[in-house]
C-alpha cells in the first residue's frame, strides 16, 4: 500500500515537472506583460532584466516555443519517416526491400549527430524548420531500426500465424496486431528520444549555431546571460530550470514506461 | 571470429565511402561559399568572382569532389580557404586538446561506470541500487551546458578554486584545467553506461550458467569478475560506442564554454567561415574515428560473447 502511494506521488511529481514548461511554452506567448525595457542585469520585482535590459519573465514566456517546439516537431518527423521505413521493412515478404531500406541506415548510424546538425544550422542560420529537420533526420536511423525490430518480433509470433490462417486481411493483421504490438516499445522510446531531441536543439542553440543570439529561446538565454550570472542569476536560472524540469520529468516518465512494458512482457511469458 | 571481423571491416569501408560523399554534399549544399563570406564588404562582385575561380569554387561539384577524393587518398586534406595553410596542420594542432579531454574523461568514466553498474546490479532493487539509479537518472536529464554553467559559477566565479577557461593556460603546467571540463563530460556518460552495465549484470546473474556455477560453489568474487562481468560488459561496450556520439556533443559544448582550442572549436570556426576544405577534413577525421570506435566495439563484443551476429 505504501509503495503504491509513493509510486503515485512520483508520477505526480514527474507529470508536474513536464507540465510546467509545456504549459509555459504553449500559453506563455499569449500572456502580455507590457514590461518596459530597463538597465542590463537589473534585479527588479519579478525576475529582473537580462543583459539587454529586457524583462526576464517576458522572455521566459515566449522562449519555450522554439526550445520545446523544435524538439517535439523533430521527434514527430523522425517517427513519421523512421516508423514507416521500419514497419515496411518488417512487414514486407521480399527480403531485398527490407535490405534496401535498412542497410543505408546502418551506414548513417555512426555519423556524429551534433556535427550534422551544426553544419545544417549554420548553413541555414536562424531557420527553425531547417534545424528541426536536421534533428529529425539524425533520429531516423535509430527509430527505423527500433520499429523494425519491434514489428518483426510481433510479426513472426504465433498470433500472426493464427490470424493468417483465419484469413484475416493483410491490413487487419498489420495495423491491428503488429501496429499495436509496436506501440509499447515506441512509447518507451519516445520519452528518451524527446529528451535527446530537446538536448540536441538546446545544445545547438546554446553554441550559437542555431537561432540568433538575441532570440528569447531558453537555451539561447542561458548562453547569452551566463556572463552576468553573478549580477542577475535569474536570467540564467529561470530558463535553465524550464529546460531541466522538462527533460527531467520526461526522463522519469520514460523510465516508468520502460519498467511497465518490461513487467508486461514478463507477465505475458 | 575471423569471418565476422572481415565482414564487419567490409561494412566499415562501405560506410566510410558513403560518409565521404555525404560530408562533401552536406558542405557543398551550404548556402554561400568562402568567397562570399570573406570579402562581401571590401571587394567588388567582379573581384569576388575572380577569387572564386582562384579557389576552384566555380568548377562543377562532381569535379571538385573527385579532386578532393584523389587528394585525400594520397593523404592530402587540402588547404584552408581562409588561412591558406594545409588542413592537415589544423587537424594536428586541434586534435591534441580534444584527445586529452576525451581520454581523461574515458579514464574516469569506464571504471566508475563498471563499478557502479556492478554495485547496482548485484543489489537489484535494494536501497543502494534505487538511490544510485535515481541519482544517475536525474543527472542524465540535465543538459551538459547547464551543468557546465552551474559548475563554472560555483567553483570558478564564486569559490575561485578552479580555472574557468583555457585561455592563457598550459595544460602541462596546470592539470587543474581539466577538472571542470571532465566533470561536465562525466555526468551523462557515466549515467548511460552504468545503467547498461547494471542491466547486463542482472541478466547475467539470472542466467542458468551463473546459477549452476553458484551451485558448484564458485567463490562470489570469481563468479562476478570471471563469469558475470564479460557478459554484463557487452551492452556496456555497445553503449560506449554509442556514447561516443553523446561525448562528442558534450566535447563541442565543453570546448565552447571553456575556450578550449580543440577539434570542435576548429570545426565551428570552419563552418562559420564556409571554409569547406577545413570542414570536410575535420568531419572526415571525426567520421573515421566514429567508424573505428564502432568497429572496435563490435569486435570486442564478438570476442566477449562470440555468438553475436553481424548487425542483426
Amino acid at each position: 500500500m505504501r509503495a503504491r502511494t509513493a509510486n503515485r506521488s512520483a508520477l505526480a511529481v514527474s507529470a508536474t515537472l513536464v507540465a510546467i514548461p509545456l504549459l509555459v511554452a504553449i500559453f506563455g506567448p499569449l500572456v502580455k506583460l507590457h514590461a518596459k525595457p530597463g538597465l542590463p542585469y537589473e534585479r527588479g520585482a519579478r525576475l529582473g532584466t537580462d543583459g539587454l535590459g529586457r524583462d526576464v519573465l517576458e522572455l521566459l514566456l515566449v522562449g519555450g516555443r522554439t526550445a520545446l517546439g523544435m524538439a517535439l516537431g523533430a521527434v514527430v518527423v523522425a517517427y513519421l519517416v523512421g516508423g514507416v521505413i521500419g514497419l515496411v521493412a518488417a512487414s514486407t515478404r521480399h527480403r531485398w526491400i527490407d535490405e534496401a531500406l535498412i542497410r543505408p541506415l546502418d551506414v548513417l548510424l555512426p555519423l556524429p549527430s551534433l556535427l550534422v546538425i551544426s553544419v545544417v544550422a549554420v548553413g541555414w542560420r536562424a531557420s527553425p524548420p531547417a534545424i528541426t529537420l536536421a534533428v529529425a533526420m539524425v533520429n531516423v536511423p535509430t527509430v527505423a531500426r527500433l520499429v523494425r525490430a519491434a514489428a518483426l518480433d510481433a510479426a513472426s509470433g504465433p498470433v500472426v500465424e493464427a490470424l493468417r490462417m483465419q484469413r484475416e486481411s493483410w491490413v487487419g493483421i498489420h495495423l491491428g496486431h503488429v501496429g499495436r504490438a509496436v506501440l509499447g516499445p515506441v512509447a518507451a522510446d519516445l520519452g528518451t528520444r524527446i529528451t535527446l531531441a530537446v538536448f540536441l536543439v538546446a545544445s545547438v542553440n546554446f553554441l550559437g549555431l542555431g537561432l540568433s543570439p538575441t532570440a528569447p529561446d531558453w537555451a539561447v538565454s542561458v548562453s547569452r546571460n551566463r556572463e552576468g550570472v553573478l549580477l542577475q542569476p535569474w536570467a540564467v536560472i529561470a530558463p535553465a530550470m524550464m529546460l531541466v524540469a522538462f527533460t527531467l520529468g520526461f526522463n522519469l516518465l520514460a523510465d516508468r514506461l520502460v519498467h511497465r512494458s518490461k513487467q508486461l512482457a514478463e507477465a505475458q511469458r | 571470429m575471423r569471418s565476422y571481423a572481415a565482414q564487419r571491416a567490409a561494412l566499415a569501408v562501405v560506410q566510410l565511402a558513403v560518409l565521404s560523399v555525404l560530408v562533401f554534399v552536406l558542405t557543398a549544399l551550404l548556402p554561400g561559399d568562402a568567397a562570399d563570406m570573406r570579402f562581401t564588404e571590401t571587394l567588388t562582385p567582379d573581384q569576388v568572382a575572380r577569387l572564386r575561380s582562384q579557389l576552384g569554387l566555380d568548377e562543377p561539384a562532381v569535379e571538385r569532389f573527385s579532386h578532393w577524393l584523389g587528394d585525400v587518398l594520397t593523404g592530402d586534406l587540402g588547404t584552408s580557404m581562409i588561412s591558406g595553410g594545409p588542413v592537415l596542420d589544423i587537424v594536428k594542432s586541434s586534435v591534441g586538446a580534444t584527445l586529452v579531454l576525451t581520454l581523461a574523461t574515458l579514464a574516469v568514466v569506464i571504471p566508475l561506470a563498471v563499478a557502479l553498474g556492478l554495485v547496482m546490479g548485484t543489489r537489484e532493487n535494494g536501497r543502494l541500487d534505487r538511490t544510485i539509479t535515481s541519482i544517475t537518472l536525474a543527472l542524465s536529464a540535465i543538459p551538459d551546458f547547464v551543468i557546465a554553467v552551474v559548475l563554472v559559477t560555483l567553483f570558478s566565479l564564486k569559490l575561485g578554486w578552479l580555472p574557468a577557461t583555457w585561455v592563457g593556460g598550459d595544460l602541462l603546467a596546470s592539470p587543474a584545467l581539466l577538472v571542470l571540463p571532465v566533470a561536465v563530460l562525466l555526468g551523462r556518460t557515466v549515467c548511460l553506461l552504468s545503467r547498461q552495465v547494471r542491466a547486463g549484470t542482472i541478466n547475467a546473474l539470472n542466467a542458468d550458467y551463473v546459477v549452476q556455477a553458484r551451485r558448484l560453489g564458485v567463490p562470489r568474487r570469481q563468479l562476478l569478475l570471471r563469469h558475470v562481468l564479460p557478459n554484463a560488459a557487452v551492452p556496456g561496450v555497445q553503449e560506449l560506442a554509442r556514447t561516443g556520439d553523446t561525448l562528442l556533443g558534450g566535447v563541442l559544448v565543453v570546448e565552447a564554454i571553456f575556450a578550449i582550442p580543440g577539434f570542435a572549436t576548429a570545426l565551428v570556426d570552419g563552418v562559420e567561415t564556409r571554409d569547406v576544405p577545413v570542414v570536410q577534413g575535420l568531419t572526415l577525421v571525426l567520421a573515421v574515428a566514429a567508424l573505428v570506435i564502432n568497429l572496435g566495439a563490435d569486435l570486442v563484443c564478438n570476442r566477449l560473447v562470440p555468438r553475436t551476429e553481424l548487425l542483426r
